[in-house]
């Protein structure tokens, strides 16, 4: 396809592709763009996009940021000096080398990565299937300033990395892109914060991919507190290798409309991953989350436990879809969906899928959507509790199941801050 | 304190009260006693203000107020306490916040300064220790995993807690072994006091022999049929209801 008979919708994507130097990825990038431009926005007959509609997003017409030191009331509070900080795709900030709580941590862009004679294909990929694969792919070919995160082996770091992904500027469109790999035996904890203002409508296209070496054990706190005038997709690729742990806490709490799509693969015998998220569909937010586990050696194992409250207009989605490959005997998948409905115009829709082509294995599913039990309700207000006061008890309740395993003190109390600020708002206008 | 009136209410269709008298002064305990489906559990329900009771006719006056038209954690805050038939089990909700929450609600009700952690915790041990409750029941979610028992001495502590003007029993003695039973009434006993009434409903005599009632009412058909003192609710157990009826319908 040629730029003449472009969709108007894909315009401002060649665009910035047209005006951004690719030097030695242009290869790479130019075929990856050219594979987003075939795909084109995906259209409601899509399944992986059944309840979550982009037209919004196709009819805007976003622009390349450029980097605008961001205001501290978007800059959240994390150890500085130990973080990273991305703004619009482009990394403003990074710990120095001599930090003693992130020993074994290697942090670089992908251009010094490549200077350093480490091959493209290794650092640039575009993953296949899921419904994601299209944005995957513009990623690739309009990531500005990728990060490379390399967990030395056997390193065991005593502080948690933090990478804070910013979005500023009016209508802009950026591309973050991280690549995590923790080495054989280390163990490390990442924390990965999405933040933005709500002053502008933006587009954040986001890619991450994790590779855990043997017997790693990683674990990702993932906090996404977007603006709720952003657009944002995000992918999350996982590898996971023999004996090796990865584990997700996500906490979904921004945006106008955001989708993840988290997809962990069990690649050798013993791998595990633990999938844990809470997301908030409050005011006029959809939230999507499509989590897919794939076992494909034996004796691999995962959880995943997603809890969803929606209120007010808000929407959510959630997919989990857990996949036993032939030959992965011994493996165990379990999944969890549980969603609460905290008032009559939210909706959620949830969807958990096991498919399984192995016999000696232990899988279960489940998932439940609901409302706050009125005899609970009742039974706090008849001991003084007002009733919002009682309906945040039960929200904060129901969401205590997935906050409890959050054992990252700062983070779990972020999450926790924010989500009473948010019941106190949901809950002054009672039902 | 407590003035009820021709009250008529409905669950649905169905008619449950159909013109409940009583009266309940400072510093007394009424027993009000019936068969299943008198309407006994409906008459808490509508004192503590629980939906899907609908009253249809008559009023009830509390301290000079309205009852009806204040909300179910106003009736609480006015000193208005039901002690649950079946105490609701809240996983996540823990036992000590919704104490504290309850009690500070109640406090600043009265114009009283709300507790500090500290002063709670000296509070809630003294009452918990009267209850022969252990400390590690203030960790643990409302009621989650408490035995039936557990769940009524629960419900008694909240109450000794509250310290409410008004305190409504519905059918504590029902699922209570002989020993957890003499706690229950041990603690019930200890908060009698010229300011506070008590009104127990029950289906059997038996918690009488530990709490002793001042009144005893018989209710049948969703009215009082007759009232008197103790010896009455001691005839009930012999002679069962229906002789009572007989008389009310000969009336």
């Amino acid at each position: 396809m040629n730029a003449a008979v472009l969709p108007a919708a894909l315009a401002p994507y060649r665009a910035a592709f047209e005006s951004a130097r690719h030097g030695d990825t242009a290869t790479v990038r130019g075929a990856a763009f050219e594979h987003f431009v075939e795909s084109g926005f995906p259209s409601p007959r899509d399944e992986a996009w059944k309840y979550t509609s982009l037209r919004r997003l196709e009819s805007r017409r976003f622009t390349d940021a450029p980097v605008t030191a961001p205001g501290t009331a978007v800059l959240p509070s994390s150890p500085a000096g130990a973080r990273v900080v991305v703004v619009n795709g482009r990394l403003l900030e990074a710990p120095g080398p001599d930090r003693a709580e992130l020993h074994g941590i290697r942090i670089r862009t992908l251009a010094q990565a490549l200077a350093d004679g480490e091959p493209q294909s290794a650092l640039l990929r575009v993953p296949t299937g899921g419904g994601t694969e299209r944005f995957a792919a513009l990623n690739a070919a309009l990531c500005a300033d990728p990060i490379v995160v390399d967990v030395a082996e056997d390193a065991r770091p005593t502080g948690a990395l933090h990478i804070l992904l910013l979005a500023s500027g009016d209508s802009s469109m950026s591309h973050p892109r991280l690549l995590v790999r923790a080495g054989r035996g280390s163990s490390a904890q990442l924390v990965i914060h999405h933040s933005g203002d709500d002053a502008a409508e933006r587009f954040v296209n986001s890619y991450l991919e994790i590779e855990s070496g043997p017997d790693s054990s990683l674990r990702v706190y993932r906090q996404q507190a977007h603006g709720s005038r952003t657009f944002l997709i995000e992918r999350i690729e996982a590898t996971v290798g023999q004996r090796a742990q990865l584990t997700v806490h996500d906490a979904e709490l921004g945006g106008s409309i955001s989708r993840l799509d988290l997809h962990a693969r069990l690649a050798a015998p013993g791998a595990a991953a633990e999938l844990n998220g809470l997301f908030l569909a409050d005011g006029a937010r959809h939230l999507d989350a499509h989590v897919r586990v794939d076992h494909l050696a034996p004796g691999t194992r995962s959880l995943v436990d997603y809890r969803g409250v929606a209120a007010s207009r808000g929407r959510a989605v959630f997919n989990g879809k857990a996949v036993v490959h032939e030959g992965a005997q011994k493996s165990q998948a379990r999944q969890v969906s549980r969603n609460l409905l905290l008032t009559p115009g939210a909706e959620i829709d949830t969807k958990p899928e096991l498919e399984i082509y192995a016999d000696d294995v232990q899988c279960s599913h489940g998932a439940t959507t609901g409302q706050l039990d009125p005899a609970a309700l009742f039974y706090l207000r008849s001991r003084g509790l007002d009733e919002s006061e009682a309906r945040s008890a039960l929200t904060r309740a129901f969401a205590a199941a997935v906050l409890s395993r959050m054992d990252l003190p700062a983070f779990a109390e972020a999450v926790h801050a924010i989500l009473d600020d948010r019941l106190a708002r949901i809950l002054e206008t009672p039902a | 304190m407590l003035k009820i009136r021709d009250l008529h209410a409905r669950i649905g269709d169905r008619e449950i009260l159909t013109g409940l008298d009583l009266e309940v002064g400072a510093g007394e305990v009424h027993a009000i006693m019936g068969p299943n489906g008198s309407g006994k559990s409906t008459l808490a329900s509508v004192l503590a203000g629980r939906d899907g009771v609908e009253v249809t006719r008559g009023t009830v006056e509390y301290l000079g107020r309205d009852l009806l038209a204040m909300e179910p954690e106003d009736r609480a805050r006015a000193g208005v306490f039901l002690a649950f038939q079946y105490p609701v089990e809240i996983p996540g909700v823990n036992n000590a916040y919704l104490l504290k929450a309850g009690l500070n609600a109640v406090r600043r009700q009265r114009g009283e300064a709300e507790l500090d952690a500290f002063d709670f915790l000296a509070l809630i041990r003294d009452k918990m220790k009267l209850m022969q409750m252990d400390e590690s029941f203030l960790n643990r979610g409302v009621n989650e995993g408490f035995s039936g028992g557990e769940k009524k001495r629960n419900e008694i502590l909240q109450m000794a807690v509250l310290e409410p003007k008004l305190a409504l029993l519905d059918e504590t003695d029902s699922g209570l072994d002989i020993d957890a039973l003499r706690v229950v009434a041990s603690g019930v006993n200890g908060m009698r006091s010229p300011e506070r009434a008590i009104v127990m409903v029950t289906h059997y005599q038996r918690l009488l022999d530990y709490i002793e009632p001042d009144v005893v009412h018989v209710l049948s058909g969703g009215r009082i049929l007759k009232s008197g003192d103790r010896t009455l609710a001691l005839e009930l157990e012999q002679r069962g209801y229906d002789w009572v009826r007989a008389e009310a319908g000969a009336a």
